[in-house]
């Protein structure tokens, strides 16, 4: 459960963030988890629901996108997406798949007033 | 309403800490192993029995991590190797401004070891400006573990199946354990120890030597 810890570091990022542009609220946070950070979204809600009161973020809405798991296969060049984090290229069956999409715990923009 | 650009990670305060940590343990040539389990798999006996060896001929030193007491500190110390305790009060990892407090204890080592609190999730995500991560399971657990928690054997370098003296009494495939873990990542190095026969203790031991005097440049 380590979904409190990562909300209240999305709240510093935030905090700073509209600090630093001059902003009074904020409305609306951005973030992609990807599928290897073991993030649970609900858990993640409901940190950030407990964290924001009585912040400049009170009535600020998480939105979040969910991140899959994606590799490209280094021998025959086939990207898939993994739905299990055994990355084996379901083409040729080599184990060398590098990833291209899943590590994500990224803000990527906020919508402040 | 205005949209504000951040793009930044959300961890980005750890991840510069544990950056500046990381340069100052490069300029030192400190090998800094950070060592991750859940509670129970055998990481501070195991430590213990290593760290008696590499500390004759390598500046040995640990940072515990646990949620309470210095219980873990003291068997390290117990054993004559410099040990200190942090701990998370409820946290369920270590993060790199605990690393930061830790090591004003500690002059230059050759060696750093760290253990984190006992869990197989959470101390994934937290850099703490370590060489490499090496995660650990006992043979009580399971050997399903490497596909149940795939994150921390994904950012590992090393995997020990630990307490293999058990296997006659618990029903453990080995092979399908490692088949499991090579599956997250192809590139992992196995060991398997037990702490009381001494089966593959050299062998890891032998592991973290090449690594201390490859950063020691030697």
């Amino acid at each position: 459960m380590h979904e409190v810890g990562i909300a209240q570091s999305l709240m510093d990022v935030v905090f700073d963030t509209a600090k630093n542009n001059g902003a009074k609220k904020v409305n609306k946070i951005f973030v992609k988890i990807g599928r290897l950070q073991a993030v649970e979204s609900s858990s993640l809600m409901f940190a950030f629901d407990a964290l924001k009161d009585g912040t400049i973020a009170e009535e600020g809405e998480l939105i979040i996108e969910n991140v899959p798991l994606t590799g490209k296969c280094m021998d025959c060049a086939h990207e898939n997406i993994f739905e299990q984090i055994f990355m084996q290229c379901p083409k040729c069956g080599s184990s060398a798949v590098q990833i291209l999409t899943g590590e994500e715990l990224q803000i990527t923009e906020i919508e402040v007033d | 309403m205005t949209k504000l650009d951040v793009n930044k990670r959300i961890l980005s305060k750890n991840e510069e800490l544990a950056e500046a940590l990381k340069e100052g343990f490069d300029r030192d040539r400190t090998l800094v192993l950070n060592f991750v389990s859940s509670p129970g798999s055998g990481k501070t006996t195991l430590l213990s029995q290593i760290l008696v060896e590499l500390q004759k001929t390598y500046t040995v030193g640990v940072i515990e991590g646990d949620l309470q007491t210095d219980f873990d500190a003291e068997r390290i110390r117990a054993a004559g190797i410099p040990a200190v305790q942090v701990n998370t009060n409820g946290s369920c990892h270590l993060e790199a401004l605990d690393i930061e407090k830790a090591m004003v204890a500690f002059g230059k080592l050759d060696l750093l070891i760290i253990e984190n609190v006992g869990n197989l999730v959470c101390p994934s995500s937290y850099e703490l400006g370590e060489d490499a991560k090496v995660c650990m399971l006992s043979v009580t657990e399971g050997e399903d573990k490497p596909a149940k928690y795939p994150s921390m054997f994904h950012v590992s370098s090393a995997f020990i199946i630990n307490k293999t003296d058990l296997l006659p009494y618990v029903d453990f495939d080995v092979q399908k354990c490692r088949d499991f873990a090579l599956g997250v990542n192809p590139t992992l190095d196995i060991f398997e120890t037990s702490c009381k026969t001494g089966q593959g203790l050299d062998e890891f031991i032998g592991w973290i030597a090449a690594k201390i005097r490859r950063k020691k440049g030697e």
